[in-house]
């Protein structure tokens, strides 16, 4: 399976490594990578369109709107720990921060 | 809730309301993501890069669901034409309507300028810059994707005649 595994593919994929099989929200993804929405967004839907991660609706609060969480799906995990054999918290970030600022 | 976070939401709510069905899951989630952003002008600033985000997704589906017909065996030459002409069109209008929250954006951010009726600004976004789109768009799809072209300068004309009679009975 191809995907472009930028710096900022290997961020998010990294920020689902910290506790893969919890679900997770956009603006907490966004927080956590430090990556803007218009670049996030079109990163979880080309994971999402490759079966890398599954997407669901929260069922939400009364008077709050439901919020679209995601999580690897084990063919993701497996995609994400193959091309992250190290797979240390934030070790792909770091080096990803790092190819970025070059 | 402030000027930008409410700019945010209503550019949010006018994009997922023109955005194909395939997009509009992931509208929906950057809008109800809105509610969790801290700070109005971030919101706002989220919105933007949520709207590329999806606008791209949107181009992309559209892409696809343009080389679909053509694949299909049953669908005749003259059907794909009209097909063309309609995605030409459409997304001329998409286009155009993006103008307007353009201008309230320039108007919130600039309020100096005016956007009234008569003023630059209003004339430069929603007639100058969406007419050289379409003309681009046509002159680069022309070889390619004829209908679409053909779609996109049929709207342009259109909206072009009305702005000229609309400024000349007034």
């Amino acid at each position: 399976m191809k995907l472009r595994m930028s710096p900022q593919t290997i961020l998010t994929l990294d920020a689902f490594l910290e506790r893969p099989e919890e679900w997770k929200y956009g603006y907490d993804l966004s927080r956590t990578t430090g990556l803007k929405s218009g670049t996030m967004y079109p990163i979880l839907m080309r994971l999402a369109e490759r079966k890398l991660l599954e997407t669901q609706w929260e069922i939400a609060d009364p008077g709050k709107p439901p919020r679209h969480m995601y999580r690897f799906t084990p063919e993701g995990l497996r995609f994400a720990r193959a091309n992250a054999p190290e797979q240390a918290t934030g070790g792909l970030g770091q080096v990803a921060l790092g190819l970025a600022e070059l | 809730m402030g000027a930008p976070r409410k700019l945010a939401a209503g550019l949010l709510k006018a994009v997922l309301r023109l955005v194909p069905e395939e997009s509009r899951q992931w509208a929906t989630a950057m809008l109800h993501e809105l509610d969790f952003v801290d700070g109005d002008w971030a919101a706002l600033f989220w919105a933007l890069g949520s709207v590329t985000a999806i606008l791209r997704h949107a181009a992309s589906v559209f892409r696809m669901n343009l080389k679909r017909p053509a694949k299909e065996a049953g669908m005749n030459n003259t059907g794909r034409k009209a097909l063309g002409i309609t995605l030409g069109a459409l997304s001329a209008l998409f286009v155009a309507g993006c103008a307007f929250p353009l201008l309230r954006l320039i108007s919130l951010m600039f309020p100096e300028l005016g956007y009234g009726h008569a003023s630059w600004p209003y004339w430069l976004t929603v007639i100058m810059i969406p007419e050289a789109i379409f003309a681009v768009a046509t002159v680069l799809l022309w070889r390619k994707r004829g209908p679409v072209a053909a779609g996109i300068l049929a709207t342009a004309l259109i909206m072009g005649l009305h702005v000229a009679v609309h400024a000349a009975m007034h």
